[in-house]
């Protein structure tokens, strides 16, 4: 395992700038995730990492070694990719065999087997080990492909989106494989996504990318509590924040300059009006068992937040709603302190 | 006015004729359509089949149609399986067959190989390789001939220019250890642009991301192309060779054109046998017998290579 210092890289494909003056460092051990809508620029981000593209300017050293102009092989990175990328004539142990088989590791093959069991026992797929690669379910084809990453020890794991393609329960257990795999085997792991879920559960540190730029990197808790800008603070929470024009509410205490007020649901407080007075009506409320989804109409604009499934709040209800210290951004959408 | 018409029409036309031909039911219709065409196919195809399936258990002669025709039985089959003539002809096939497979294949995989690289200007290269392919077999005979005369033809002309050889030693056409080369010289020209475009097909099926999946498992070029691009292009490769096989075993116009069968019989491929025996010794049963022979010669190998070819793509 090693560091990775990518260093003022730009990429473009013709006009299109993917990936524009990107700094970025992951340390040792370090689970990075890439969050960011398509075209954001995280595959390029990875690729280049990679090798499968080189920067227009800019450096990227691995190890402490400027590997900017080095081949794939070179590299000693191992690259998860979103589509099942097995080969298909080969067995499930042949397949995870693979990267080990190569001429320049000179590994002695009851050692490969040793390692490819162990490996195929922590991705759940040793009992399938025997198989042809194309006679395996979808979730299956995604452990061997994450299998295959894992058998070999490179500076840096590199995974595009490995889940999107798995149902849901398969990607909530997946999910957490893949973190406990990464710190039992201490990896340094560059991961890209663009499910906001993925990123909290399982990231160290949380970059955000928009359209080529890295907008924002830190832990989780900041990147959701202290979001740089309203891009920023859009891309995560469920429901999604509540973006309101100044003024609409009550919002004593708001810096100069707000222009937009981010309010999640712990932003708000939301009351049966009891004096006549009344900020805005509920229009309706969506149980999703375990909680309720609220949406109140304030003037022209409506909100959504969560509520206790008990709520006696009903559709029609005259509410009042205040602010809870919420999240000022300014007329340039950056956050306001 | 138009409405009117069709009413009158409509009127004129004796009710049960109408009602006959409105319920036609859906069924019906679609064998009233393809009737035509089973029928031309019963007609030329079906019917031949077994008419020299008939023909091939008796002594029935084409130029003496008013003889007796007698039935023989297996014999004609008999005298074929016997006939060291028709033996030889069966190697020389064999023979045809393996070199031009062979030939066609490497040299077929290789241009694809190769121009599948996409380099500059691959697509017209593409376009000018499969020109060969697109002339009618009778033309290529004809100009090759040109092409191998010892007098004037280029290819000569260009052997003995490479290798000091005067050209009039080199009678591609009548020398008896040159003749059969001469041919597949020919087929593979004309046929590997053939398989080239089969290969290419095969090349293209393979995903980009899989190589590049190689590519940082640290696999060499070497190894990408055994390990990936021949088992992933090997059903392609293997359907271009059956495609090729079946055609060359029935090879016919080429041989026809260049060599006629010679010098002597050193070129008479199987098909050449049987024409020689149905339209020159006119023995219509006994060439029935052995066509058929050929037929299932080439259904049978042609089955049991699909299976293989299966089995490969079930991989």
């Amino acid at each position: 395992m090693a560091e990775v210092h990518i260093k003022n890289v730009t990429k473009s494909f013709g006009d299109h700038v993917a990936v524009d003056g990107l700094d970025l460092h992951i340390s040792d051990g370090e689970f990075v995730v890439l969050l960011g809508p398509t075209g954001a620029g995280k595959t390029t981000t990875l690729r280049l990492i990679a090798g499968l593209e080189r920067p227009d300017s800019g450096t990227i050293r691995i190890g402490g070694h400027d590997a900017t102009t080095l081949s794939p092989a070179e590299r000693d990175t191992a690259f998860v990719f979103q589509q099942y990328s097995l080969y298909p004539h080969l067995s499930v142990f042949d397949n995870l065999a693979f990267p080990l088989r190569s001429p320049a590791r000179k590994m002695p093959e009851d050692q490969i087997r040793r390692r490819v069991e162990d490996v195929a026992r922590m991705v759940r797929i040793h009992h399938k080990l025997a198989n042809r690669s194309t006679k395996l379910s979808g979730g299956e084809m995604q452990r061997v492909a994450i299998g295959r990453a894992l058998v070999r020890k490179p500076a840096i794991y590199l995974m595009d989106e490995p889940l999107s393609s798995l149902d849901a329960k398969l990607r909530a257990d997946l999910r957490l494989e893949l973190k406990r795999i990464q710190s039992e085997l201490g990896a340094t792991m560059l991961y890209v996504t663009h499910d906001q879920i993925e990123a909290m559960t399982m990231a160290d540190r949380i970059g955000i990318l928009a359209d080529g730029v890295l907008v924002q990197i830190g832990t989780p808790r900041t990147i959701y509590s202290e979001p740089a800008n309203l891009h920023v603070a859009a891309r995560l929470g469920q429901p999604a924040i509540n973006l309101l024009p100044a003024g609409l509410l009550p919002d004593g205490g708001a810096p100069a300059g707000t222009k937009t007020i981010g309010a999640r649901t712990e932003h708000l407080s939301i009351d049966k009006a009891a004096n006549g007075h009344a900020d805005g009506v509920v229009d309706w409320v969506e149980h999703l068992g375990d909680q309720n989804h609220l949406h109140v109409t304030v003037g022209s604009r409506k909100l959504v937040t969560l509520t206790d499934p008990d709520t006696d709040l009903e559709q029609g209800d005259k509410v009042v709603i205040r602010y809870r210290s919420p999240l000022y951004f300014g007329a340039d959408g950056q956050r306001l302190m | 006015m138009l409405n009117r018409t069709a009413e009158n029409v409509a009127r004129a036309t004796p009710e049960p004729l109408a009602r006959k031909v409105r319920g036609i039911s859906d069924k019906g219709l679609a064998w009233l359509f393809i009737s035509p065409t089973i029928l031309l196919l019963l007609a030329i195809n079906i019917f031949p089949l077994f008419w020299a399936i008939y023909l091939s258990f008796t002594n029935y002669r084409a130029n003496r149609p008013n003889e007796v025709v007698k039935n023989l039985g297996f014999a004609n089959y008999q005298r074929i399986l016997g006939d060291q003539d028709i033996w030889i002809a069966m190697q020389t096939t064999a023979h045809f067959v393996f070199w031009t497979i062979l030939l066609q294949t490497l040299i077929g995989f290789t241009l694809a190989w190769l121009i599948d690289r996409k380099f500059r200007g691959h697509a017209f290269w593409t376009t000018l390789i499969l020109v060969p392919m697109m002339l009618s077999p009778a033309v290529v005979g004809n100009f090759w001939r040109f092409l191998y005369e010892p007098q004037i033809g280029l290819f000569a002309y260009a052997i003995s220019f490479v290798s000091g050889i005067p050209p009039t030693n080199i009678q591609m056409l009548s020398n008896v250890s040159l003749a059969p080369w001469s041919i597949i010289i020919v087929d593979t020209w004309m046929w590997t642009p053939y398989v080239m475009l089969i290969c290419l097909a095969g090349l293209r099926s393979i995903p980009e991301y899989i190589y590049e999946a190689a590519e940082v498992d640290r696999a060499s070029n070497w190894r990408q192309f055994w390990s990936i691009t021949l088992p992933m292009a090997l059903p392609f490769i293997m359907l271009a060779v059956l495609f090729r096989g079946i055609e060359n075993f029935k090879m016919f116009d080429m041989v026809n054109l260049l060599t006629g069968g010679g010098p002597g019989s050193t070129t008479e491929v199987a098909s050449i046998t049987l024409k020689r025996q149905a339209f020159e010794s006119w023995r219509t049963g006994y060439s029935s017998a052995f066509a058929i022979i050929l037929f299932v010669a080439v259904f049978g190998l042609a089955n049991i290579y699909v299976k293989a070819l299966n089995k490969v793509k079930q991989r």
